[in-house]
């Protein structure tokens, strides 16, 4: 362990020493109500059934109280056994999990968290911070009742590779979040907690918009289109037996329908945006509340999509990989990767640019890339801004912007969208856009690509097409393109593991704030004009200017190795 | 149509980049596979015709036999060409896997991409002394699998690949 280096200790972070700090190095247990909170399902159940039993009776007993008969004693005794019954299990769940809780402990290190958790097998979890991936803290409804929240730790690996905290008082979660990000960026504090970093609002969803995207999502107006020819089906036939199948029939097409919308309700209600020196702080939730916080560099891919009736509105959605958050949940909404449920363009935009700042050069070099090598159009490059790309991903047909889309032959296979998938590559960042009704664009930064792959059919190949794919952490973004030309294809793979493998040279630390030649204040937000457009190159060259000036909660560059190797 | 007829077999197609020597997978995969497919097409056929020969059924037991007879000699024969086809190299920075011929795949893995790395061998292909090597990186779309490896060589190809990953570690 690095002892603390003796650094300048920002004012607020003494204040906050002060409390009882569950980030001390000292094994803590979470908060003694978390079995109830837990349970509290069952609980309710076995309340509900023992007020109905007892209020049964009591009704029984009074209907039947002169008559010390068979009948009433019958009842009392069954109401007896089921409420002892009822006791019994959750006597024992209670018991179960309070043991449980006794045996889950956790503790904070330097440079790892730890849980130790199970009664029968126990398990031991050290999530080594540098690897930390997203740090979520997560109200369900009944711990907001009474205060709580579980703080969820990603760290990449394989399935299941989270640490969940459940539950720690509100107020704690949130610090015990602030240090593990702190030390996570290669800060070290002198107190055992790290103030929290300040942020800037960048947008938020209007519920009213929330729930005018849900009245124009796709499968809303499906249900209603079947809803509609159910009925008049049935209207028109008159048959008894057709009324009686409607019925069956619209509750199997409402409910599942009622269910997506309300999980993409709920995950959109309140939605807020906002950047800090931690990373992009993403606030949402009607009933389960949810506060995550993605640092820099750990989005893996970006995905920009437009279901085909939002397309009037201009409103697009916005979501993102990042290594151990699932995916898409049973509900069907991506709770944890989505970074905008919907907005305007300009909103997208502004997104965007929290998550990929830079795309870098939009020249570069190699054959594919701005230059118009393979696109038989005039010698002069089309000089186009950042925003003009990606617009052009996001909308443009063809070559315009600097795309470079299927050939000709591509529309045997594909005739509706082949001039809409196309790719551009500029200085950091590679886009990859598809889809004619479903228009969708996703953008990966070079360093982020884990591999590289081509796939060829047998049509494909008397076409001369081979299809390209960028391999992603598992999430709603697969990027890929469906047919190219075979030799654009070639070189696009060739020269895609090329940029990664300088981009992957090149980039920051692990802990991202830890002597980088361009190092961030975690005491201020990055300096960024709220304009919702992608920032000009000028706007990058006066950060790292900035960021020379001595900032107050740094520690002075450490002789620490970079994250060690080893093969997880 | 205007599908260039000249890029048939010629070298710098896209499976074939410039300058990459390929390495094949052993040829007693393809024996492990076809006993393999011989065992599960002999027990089918064996399912089929038995009753239809109980029942004295000559000649459609014959057509059956017929049946099975030519899936075993196509599938023998499409074994062969998907052995030949599988092919593996090690580049300075990166593997490259290469397979299948109706539905061509080409895979390239960097290094530094590397977490870890699995090597497989069943009790058939124990017997015919190959192992399967396969690549993971944190992406699960990443299929880098290379089989019919002999066990020395699936033996090195690990050592190498986790030290050149130790060597080539990024993070995420």
């Amino acid at each position: 362990m690095t002892g603390q280096p003796p650094s300048a200790v920002p004012e607020g972070a003494a204040a906050s020493g002060q409390q009882a700090s569950s980030a001390d190095g000292q094994w803590h247990r979470t908060h003694p109500l978390s079995p109830v909170i837990r349970l509290w399902q069952v609980i309710v159940v076995v309340l509900y059934f023992l007020v109905q039993d007892v209020g049964q009776g009591m009704a029984q007993g009074e209907g039947g109280l002169p008559v010390q008969g068979d009948g009433a004693g019958f009842g009392g005794r069954s109401v007896a056994f089921g409420t002892l019954g009822l006791f019994l299990v959750l006597l024992v769940g209670g018991l179960l999990s309070g043991i449980s809780w006794r045996m889950t402990r956790f503790r904070v290190s330097s440079e790892a968290l730890e849980l130790h958790s199970g009664v029968i097998s126990r398990q031991q979890r050290r999530a080594r911070l540098d690897r930390l991936q997203a740090v979520d803290v997560v109200q369900p409804f009944v711990a907001r009742l009474v205060g709580l929240a579980k703080l969820k730790l990603e760290v990449a690996g394989g399935g299941d590779s989270k640490i969940e905290l459940a539950f720690l008082r509100e107020a704690e979660a949130q610090r015990l979040r602030n240090t593990l990000l702190a030390r996570a960026a290669g800060l070290h504090y002198e107190t055992e907690e790290a103030p929290q970093a300040p942020e800037r609002q960048v947008l938020d969803v209007p519920t009213s918009r929330l729930l005018a995207s849900l009245a124009l999502s796709g499968s809303l107006v499906t249900a209603v289109l079947i809803m509609v020819g159910m009925v008049t089906t049935a209207v028109i036939t008159r048959s008894t037996m057709v009324f009686g199948l409607t019925i069956p029939a619209l509750l199997g097409v409402l409910l599942p329908t009622a269910g997506l919308l309300w999980g993409r309700f709920n995950l959109g209600f309140g939605f807020r945006v906002a950047l800090s020196p931690d990373g992009v702080r993403l606030r949402h939730g009607l009933l389960e509340q949810r506060a995550q916080t993605l640092p820099p560099g750990r989005v893996q891919a970006v995905r920009v999509d437009q279901p085909l009736l939002w397309r009037g509105v201009d409103w697009w959605r916005v979501r993102v990989n990042v290594a151990g958050y699932v995916g898409a949940t049973p509900s069907g909404a991506d709770s944890e990767n989505t970074l905008l449920p919907v907005g305007t363009r300009q909103d997208a935009l502004a997104v965007l640019a929290l998550v990929l700042p830079d795309l870098g050069e939009l020249e570069v070099a190699g054959e594919l890339g701005g230059g118009d090598a393979v696109r038989s159009t005039t010698g002069d490059a089309v000089r186009s801004t950042p925003q003009e790309v990606v617009e052009a991903g996001l909308t443009g047909t063809g070559s315009g912007g600097g795309f470079v889309n299927s050939p000709r032959p591509a529309r045997w296979l594909d005739p509706l969208a082949w001039r809409r998938s196309g790719f551009r590559v500029t200085g950091n960042a590679v886009l990859l856009r598809r889809g004619r009704l479903l228009r969708q664009l996703d953008l990966l930064p070079h360093a982020r690509i884990q591999s590289c792959g081509l796939a060829q059919g047998p049509l494909q190949r008397r076409l001369g097409l081979v299809s390209f794919a960028l391999h992603s952490p598992p999430g709603p973004v697969t990027p890929g393109l469906p047919h190219l030309a075979e030799a654009v294809g070639a070189r696009l793979l060739a020269e895609q593991i090329d940029r990664s493998r300088q981009a992957r040279a090149q980039a920051g630390p692990e802990r991202w704030m830890e002597a980088s030649p361009n190092r961030l204040r975690r005491d201020e937000v990055p300096a960024q004009d709220g304009s919702p457009v992608l920032p000009e190159p000028s706007a990058q060259a006066e950060a790292p200017a900035q960021a020379e000036t001595p900032a107050q909660a740094e520690t002075p560059a450490q002789a620490e190795t970079p994250p060690s190797p080893g093969v997880r | 149509m205007t599908a260039p007829k000249s890029v048939g077999r010629q070298p710098g197609e896209p499976f074939d980049p410039e300058g990459v020597a390929w390495t094949r997978v052993s040829p007693r995969l393809a024996r492990a596979r076809r006993v393999s497919l011989g065992i599960w097409l002999g027990l089918l056929a064996l399912a089929a015709v038995v009753p239809l020969l109980a029942l004295g059924l000559l000649v459609p037991t014959a057509v059956v036999g017929m049946v099975f007879a030519a899936l075993g000699c196509w599938g023998q024969w499409v074994i062969g060409r998907q052995v030949r086809a599988w092919g593996y190299a090690e580049r300075q920075d990166d593997l490259l896997v290469r397979r299948g011929i109706l539905m061509r795949k080409l895979v390239v893995v960097p290094y530094g991409r590397m977490q870890y790395v699995d090597v497989d061998a069943g009790p058939l292909d124990r017997m015919f002394r190959i192992a399967t090597v396969q690549l993971h990186t944190a992406a699960a779309a990443t299929d880098a699998r290379i089989p019919g490896l002999p066990p020395e060589e699936a033996a090195r190809l690990r050592d190498r690949l986790a030290s050149r990953g130790e060597a080539q570690l990024a993070g995420l």
